[in-house]
């Protein structure tokens, strides 16, 4: 089996955000890096299907500035087997269209059974690339899964839905599948396979071609949002909170006799 | 200015939040029809041309029949926008037929400000206004986002639609989500834990929180997802959206998802040591403290008064 | 009169007396070479290892701790009855080789004999008293093993081995000297006087008759010589193996800084195994460690995970490597032992600092971990792996935005080394010390202390990484090593002069791990740096009474033993230190050593509230420590064991900046 996953670094959101010069997106100073969070769900399912099926090939791709390398080690690290950095500085200037495109123009002659990607990335979160790739490269997506089989060519998965429930997908490759938080339990890479990892093939190409797809929004303003609400900040001692708390939820709620 | 909307049906009912597609279009001022594969005998309140698709016929969600369903519409109807929910269906609807018109897609949309779509980015920690090029817009509206005062009301005018196109990704079925026990939608008082409560121990003293508050307690995804509380008390877009008239955050950030699933509460309460934690936005109060210290000295106290 | 007496008497002095006796011998120094041979061929199914540097430093511990018993006395009562046991049992072994050389050399070939007179009266008075003490102290030990029984030790059928051929030997040994004396000395009092103990003996047996008592004599001088022959035999083979494996042991003890692990060498691509979970993964010194083991269990009875209901007993590992390579070498090691039991030791030392026979608990258990994380990448829980992987996006296990570690310090007038490194001294502040609410109180106490005293103090702020101590206490050598080398080359990078530390598990690993990567800058604990800042009167503090009891951590006490220079900052300060009953060496770890900082703790009692219980128990108002991880385990513990309102945990840095 030929499976691609498709991964993007983004800053850990843990981080305190600035605004860029452009003021068109956050500046990257200052901000500490790693896979995407549903991405990590993704390339754990491509390593636990390639243990089952054995034969597989696992390409990881990662679209960004040099040192995107390092967040395609650590999948290189958990069990894909080679790894494809399209060389861009300017990837978080580009829409999901064109991120789509890209990864199309790579996939459409490698004949990949299944594509995985996380169903959004936790910086922009716009939730499109993973179907987009489906269209472009005109096969079948199902996205959202939070359960994953494969049985003779058979592919069953779970989409998770509002409130809870699942609904029950069968496939067949070709296909994509957009991975949701909880799919899995993301393996810590062994010591061995992170010294292998070293030496996998790890091939830097320039951005393809893109099919004649060009931006098509723009952003007009990039900020910290304004506080909604009364939002009364209490700090202090404890039991100062506490007692100013209890006041205010006798005032302002019905809750409190 | 026209919009189409596309509202959603699945097992076997109309999924009541097309209210917010139509409280958008409001807000945008634009004549509306709406796009729907459902059923005619439970068709959504509103005036105006409701473009139905038989879901008899066509079954559960087929990605590539909904989509040339809809892209015919589009052909027919040529809106200037097209509007879906930012849920599983929207999100893997949507962006289909923003590759097929070539068209910009503005996902999870909150806000509209002078015109333009805003959307949350980085975990909601931040916004963007997006402004699009092409002279088809594809938005997808967070949930929740945009509603109205009162139930939608009207009778469309409804334009049967057909396809003869089929698709090899098949829905063969549902699993309905483990809902026994408390339903928090019911609670008038809840308070959550979130992943601040750092161990599975402390979600004793948000219940005991919730208890002396008269109240329920539920939590966020990451909690639910670790096991340490049951997922029929999970808040967000994938548990339960509630409304109650006192929401406390203990410990949760403000995810959109989870933002999503309880910013319409009444009163909200945020407790968490980080000043700048997106739940903030849509606290009344926002408490600066370990919830692991601040929650037993409130419990006390509420429980001497 | 002659004070002597005739060796070999009634037995025989000839040929067939020694021929067979030598025969014998003989062959119970072959049996027990080859026991030894055949237990030295398990020892060498493990790594190579050398331990035989600072020839001068091993000699000398084993010296004391052979002849001076030095570590045997550490716990009284047993260990008295033991260290007196051995004098004398060796005593009467020094006195039965004196013999031999009389009799079968010096006089045999030399006619040369020197038990006579002065020589010969105190020969045989010290000896027939160190056959009193040997029965006696023998005895105790019986009552002890087998009446009292104290909870937890093993009795095994080795014991009563053991304690029947000890004793048989003894008793036979006086019987045979009653025997003689019985016949040849009842008419020389003044002679027989210097075996006080003989006589009595004698006079019980008088009643055979001499031909009785020559009879006897005889038998029981054959029986006597089998049971000592049979004792060297048996030596390989039972317990009694001790006697040169646990002395051997005090020789090849780790010499090395306290509690610095060993490195691994990351580079070498050729290395396909870490850790370890195979019998020939571990070194010989782990697999001969068990053979030094004699079940002593004072480890045990130190262990605060095994003292909680943990399934972790340091020396059940221990005997269960020793099992494994003696009788299922191809065993799992991670098996036969139990996650659980790896994954609960805190590498608080107690056991380690402890035991008698230098055996070395701590490596095999980090040996286990590497293996579980590098090999497979298991953790205790799903929140190691969470905080692992925030140290390696972060810098810190806490998961908070690395850009703000310094921020903590805005308001107090420092700068950070990327603004001005020309400092007196570096505060390497740790990750909690950094993000943590309760423990930046620490650090902002110990800038001002510095500030009064006139220090220059600087931090590196946000390039301040996790010094990597508790992920490599847990197993995860590869990302220590990344930590290490981030922070030893930020640090180097400043040309840094002298670092001090708030937190002993930064201090340690920058003191003693970073050694093998070349780093050897000054650093010093926060107790000590305050304590000479005092003493140099540079700093003043007021003393202002206060109630309080002191929490040795693990990390300052055992590993490097400094217990005086925070008693002293407490009685600088005014403090009324009313003593736990476990402390100093004895102290009893507060949890969070061995990594287990950023595990949950969901197995029996919760150590810190134990311990927490302890310092409740001496009444005092504070509870006083001196590292970052004891003063949120007992913040947390206060409220545990419900004692928050009458114990304050405090660090002595805190106590200190009240009192400037």
């Amino acid at each position: 089996m030929n499976i691609l996953i498709c991964i993007k670094q983004v800053p850990d959101m843990e981080s305190k955000f600035k605004i860029n010069a452009e003021k068109n997106w956050y500046d990257r100073t200052d901000l500490a890096w790693r896979m995407n969070e549903y991405d990590e769900y993704a390339v754990e399912q491509a390593v636990r299907l390639k243990e089952q099926v054995g034969a597989a090939d696992l390409t990881v791709l990662c679209i960004g500035p040099d040192q995107v390398k390092e967040t395609m080690k650590k999948a290189l690290a958990m069990g894909c087997d080679r790894g494809v950095h399209i060389a861009d500085n300017d990837a978080h200037k580009r829409e999901p269209l064109e991120i789509a495109s890209m990864i199309a123009g790579f996939a459409k002659d490698k004949n990949f059974d299944i594509v995985f990607t996380g169903m959004q990335s936790q910086d922009r979160g716009s939730a499109q690339v993973g179907v987009m790739i489906a269209e472009l490269l005109a096969i079948p997506a199902v996205t959202t899964i939070v359960d994953f089989a494969f049985d003779n060519g058979a592919i069953h998965v779970k989409r998770e839905l509002e409130g809870g429930g699942r609904a029950l997908v069968k496939a067949t490759t070709p296909v994509v599948l957009t991975c949701q938080l909880g799919l899995n339990t993301p393996r810590y890479p062994t010591l061995p396979n992170i010294m292998k990892a070293k030496k996998k093939e790890l091939l830097t190409l320039a951005v393809p071609d893109m099919g004649g797809i060009g931006a098509c929004q723009e952003t007009a303003a990039f900020y910290f949002p304004e506080r909604k609400g009364s939002g009364l900040v209490l700090e202090g001692e404890l039991p100062d909170m506490a007692e100013k708390l209890i006041h205010l939820l006798k005032e302002k709620t019905g809750v409190l006799a | 200015m026209k919009t189409l909307l596309v509202a959603e049906f699945r097992e076997g009912k109309l999924r009541v939040k097309y209210s917010q597609l139509i409280a958008f279009a409001k807000e945008l001022q634009t004549t509306t029809s709406m796009f729907l594969v459902g059923s005619p005998s439970e068709l959504p309140q509103f005036n105006g041309t409701l473009y139905l698709a038989d879901v008899a016929k066509y079954g559960e969600y087929n990605p590539t029949v909904h989509k040339q369903l809809l892209l015919d519409v589009i052909a027919k109807e040529q809106p200037d926008r097209i509007v879906f929910h930012h849920s599983s269906y929207g999100w893997d609807l949507a962006p289909r037929i923003a590759v097929a018109l070539k068209a910009a897609q503005i996902s999870e949309v909150v806000a509209i400000e002078d015109g333009v779509p805003v959307v949350p980015v980085c975990n909601a920690k931040l916004r963007r206004k997006i402004k699009s090029k092409t002279a088809q817009t594809i938005l997808t509206l967070q949930a929740g986002a945009f509603g109205m005062e009162e139930d939608p009301i009207g009778t469309p005018t409804v334009v049967p639609i057909d396809t003869d196109v089929t698709g090899k990704v098949d829905c063969s079925g549902y699993e309905a989500a483990k809902l026994e026990g408390v339903d928090l939608t019911k609670s008038e008082i809840i308070v959550s834990a979130g992943r601040g409560v750092g161990k599975p121990e402390n979600i004793a003293m948000v219940q005991a929180l919730a208890k002396a508050l008269g109240g329920e307690y539920g939590a966020s995804r990451p909690v639910v997802d670790a096991g340490w509380v049951d997922h029929n008390r999970q808040v967000g877009t994938t548990g339960r959206t509630v409304t109650p008239k006192l929401y406390v955050a203990c410990g949760i950030s403000g995810a959109i998802q989870h933002l999503a699933g309880m910013k319409k509460s009444e009163f909200i309460v945020a407790i968490n040591t980080d000043k700048d934690a997106p739940i903030g936005e849509v606290a009344d109060v926002f408490v600066v403290a370990d919830l692991k210290q601040f929650l037993p000295v409130l419990t006390e106290k509420l429980l001497a008064r | 009169m002659e004070f002597t007496r005739e060796i070999y008497w009634n037995v025989g002095h000839g040929f067939t007396t020694l021929a067979p006796m030598y025969g014998l011998l003989l062959v119970a120094v072959a049996i027990f070479v080859l026991g030894c041979l055949k237990r030295i061929k398990v020892y060498r199914l493990g790594q190579p290892l050398e331990r035989t540097d600072q020839l001068g430093k091993r000699i000398k511990n084993l010296l004391d701790n052979v002849c001076l018993q030095t570590k045997v006395f550490r716990v009284p009562g047993a260990g008295t009855a033991h260290a007196l046991f051995f004098w004398s049992f060796f005593i009467l072994f020094i006195g039965t080789t004196l013999i031999v050389a009389q009799a079968d050399f010096t006089d045999l070939l030399f006619g040369v004999k020197f038990l006579k007179g002065t020589f010969y009266k105190l020969f045989s008075v010290i000896l027939d008293l160190a056959g009193l003490l040997s029965i006696a102290m023998l005895s105790g030990l019986l009552v002890r093993r087998y009446l009292i029984r104290p909870e937890g030790l093993l009795t095994k059928c080795d014991d009563a081995l053991m304690h029947g051929l000890l004793f048989a030997i003894l008793i036979t040994g006086f019987l045979i000297e009653g025997a003689r004396i019985a016949v040849t000395e009842m008419d020389k009092p003044l002679l027989a006087a210097w075996s006080p103990v003989g006589l009595v003996v004698a006079n019980i047996l008088s009643g055979l008759g001499e031909a009785g008592l020559r009879t006897l004599h005889t038998g029981l001088w054959w029986f006597h010589l089998l049971l000592a022959l049979v004792f060297i035999a048996v030596i390989p083979f039972t317990k009694f193996r001790h006697i040169l494996t646990t002395s051997a042991n005090s020789f090849l003890a780790d010499l090395g800084p306290t509690g610095k692990l060993t490195t691994v060498n990351l580079e070498d691509e050729t290395t396909e195994r870490f850790g370890a979970s195979e019998l020939t993964d571990l070194r010989w010194k782990d697999i001969f460690d068990a053979d030094a083991c004699t079940l002593c269990k004072r480890c045990q009875d130190r262990c605060p995970a095994f003292a909680t209901g943990k399934p972790l007993s340091p020396m059940l590992l221990v005997n269960q490597i020793g099992e494994t390579a003696f009788n299922n070498p191809k065993a799992n090691l991670i098996d036969t032992i139990g996650r659980e039991a790896i994954w609960a030791c805190t590498t608080c030392r107690a056991c380690q600092d402890i035991c008698p026979a230098s055996i070395e608990h701590v490596d095999k258990i980090i040996n286990l971990r590497r293996n579980l994380v590098l090999m497979e990448g298991e953790f205790p829980g799903e929140e190691v792996m969470t905080a692992m992987e925030q140290a390696e996006v972060n810098g810190n296990p806490l998961g908070m935005g690395y850009a703000s570690r310094g921020d903590w310090a805005e308001t107090l007038g420092i700068k950070s080394l990327a603004e001005d490194s020309d400092v007196d001294v570096l505060y390497f502040v740790g990750c909690y010390a950094s993000f943590d609410k309760r423990n930046i109180a620490v650090a902002k106490s110990f800038i001002t202390l510095c500030q009064a005293a006139g220090v220059k103090v600087g931090i590196l702020g946000k390039e301040e990484k996790c010094c990597g101590e508790p992920m490599r206490k847990m197993g995860n050598e590869y990302l220590y090593q990344t930590l290490a080398m981030e922070t030893i080359e930020t640090i180097k990078g400043y040309g840094v002069k002298k670092i001090v530390t708030t937190c002993p598990h930064c201090f340690n690993t920058l003191a003693k791990d970073y050694q093998d990567f070349d780093f050897a800058i000054e650093v010093e604990p926060h107790p000590v740096f305050l304590d000479r800042l005092i003493s140099d009167g540079k700093l003043q503090i007021k003393t202002d009474t206060f109630s309080c009891t002191y929490h040795d951590s693990c990390y300052l006490g055992r590993h490097n033993d400094l217990y005086d220079a925070p008693r002293n900052l407490i009685r600088a300060a005014g403090g009324q230190l009313t003593e736990m009953a476990k402390t100093r060496d004895q102290a009893f770890c507060c949890s969070a050593g061995g990594g287990r900082i950023m595990a949950e703790e969901s197995i029996g009692e919760r150590i810190n509230i134990k311990r927490v219980q302890m310092a409740a128990a001496t009444g005092a108002g504070q509870l006083l420590s001196n590292c970052p991880f004891c003063l949120t385990m007992f913040e947390d513990g206060v409220k545990g064991a419900d004692v928050e309102a009458q114990l304050r945990p405090k660090d002595i840095a805190e106590i200190l900046a009240e009192r400037l």
